[in-house]
């Protein structure tokens, strides 16, 4: 991960208004409200359909 | 009158059956895979554990000198940096489905209690670091900890006394209140759907 990004120096920020956030902070929260929304309409491994079967 | 031990036998079978305890099926309603970020986080919490012990046996100047203590050391910043990303998708599901309704209200409380002390759990792991980040982020953290007046308890400054809490008490708790938050799970089951409105508006009865 290093070598894809350069880790060495100061983080880049978000500044809009009142919010200020790292960039790595802003990608994090960004990933979780990804994911999150998407498990919410994925399927649970080995959950049976409405139907019953699987 | 019976034993100490009998009467803690038949507390655990009252409260905690077999076939409760360790089940072999999920309700039907447990089908979406947000169900699953509990098991993710605890999956996390037994990588984090595991690669902690192993640093923990070398020291923690270990992973400063050798490739395979920078790599054991990765895993556990890793792991904990999902560990986290996990358990607040966790909250947030479990908030929105309002998971302390039906008498779950002490399952709901041990999550919370376990989230306010996993954050010092991982804090004192930057404060257990051995490098300029270490110390910057206690000289920076030692004047919030005074602000609460609790300097003389937590000394940020004092490598010992953190590097203890990050490997022994603050896991103790971590790993008790975990425990605690899955037999009160599995003692109440796990939250069901909110119930649809009637045609009228009306919330239906649970």
């Amino acid at each position: 991960m290093g070598s894809v990004v350069n880790l060495n120096g100061t983080a880049h920020y978000v500044h809009w208004h009142f919010f200020l956030m790292s960039v790595p902070n802003v990608v994090v929260i960004v990933l979780m409200l990804i994911v999150f929304t998407v498990a919410l309409f994925l399927r649970a491994p080995g959950a049976k359909k409405p139907g019953g079967h699987k | 009158m019976s034993s100490w031990t009998v009467r803690v036998r038949e507390f655990g079978l009252r409260n905690l059956p077999p076939e409760r305890l360790l089940p072999d099926s999920q309700p039907a309603y447990m089908t979406s895979a947000i169900y699953l970020f509990g098991a993710l986080t605890i999956s996390a919490l037994v990588v984090i554990i595991g690669s902690g012990t192993i640093l923990a046996l070398k020291g923690p100047a270990w992973w400063h000198v050798a490739s395979i203590g920078h790599f054991f050391n990765s895993i556990h910043l890793w792991s904990v940096e999902l560990f986290f990303f996990f358990m607040v998708i966790h909250l947030w599901g479990k908030f929105w489905m309002a998971a302390w309704r039906g008498g779950r209200a002490r399952v709901w409380m041990t999550g919370a209690v376990c989230f306010l002390v996993a954050v010092p759990c991982a804090f004192t792991g930057y404060l257990s670091q051995q490098n300029f980040d270490s110390q910057w982020i206690a000289t920076q953290g030692k004047d919030g900890i005074n602000s609460l007046g609790v300097g003389a308890f937590f000394n940020a400054l004092n490598f010992g006394q953190m590097y203890s809490y990050h490997i022994l008490l603050l896991p103790i708790a971590v790993v008790a209140i975990v425990a605690l938050h899955i037999l009160l799970v599995r003692r109440h089951g796990i939250v069901p759907p909110i119930p649809l409105a009637d045609s009228a508006g009306a919330p239906a009865a649970e």
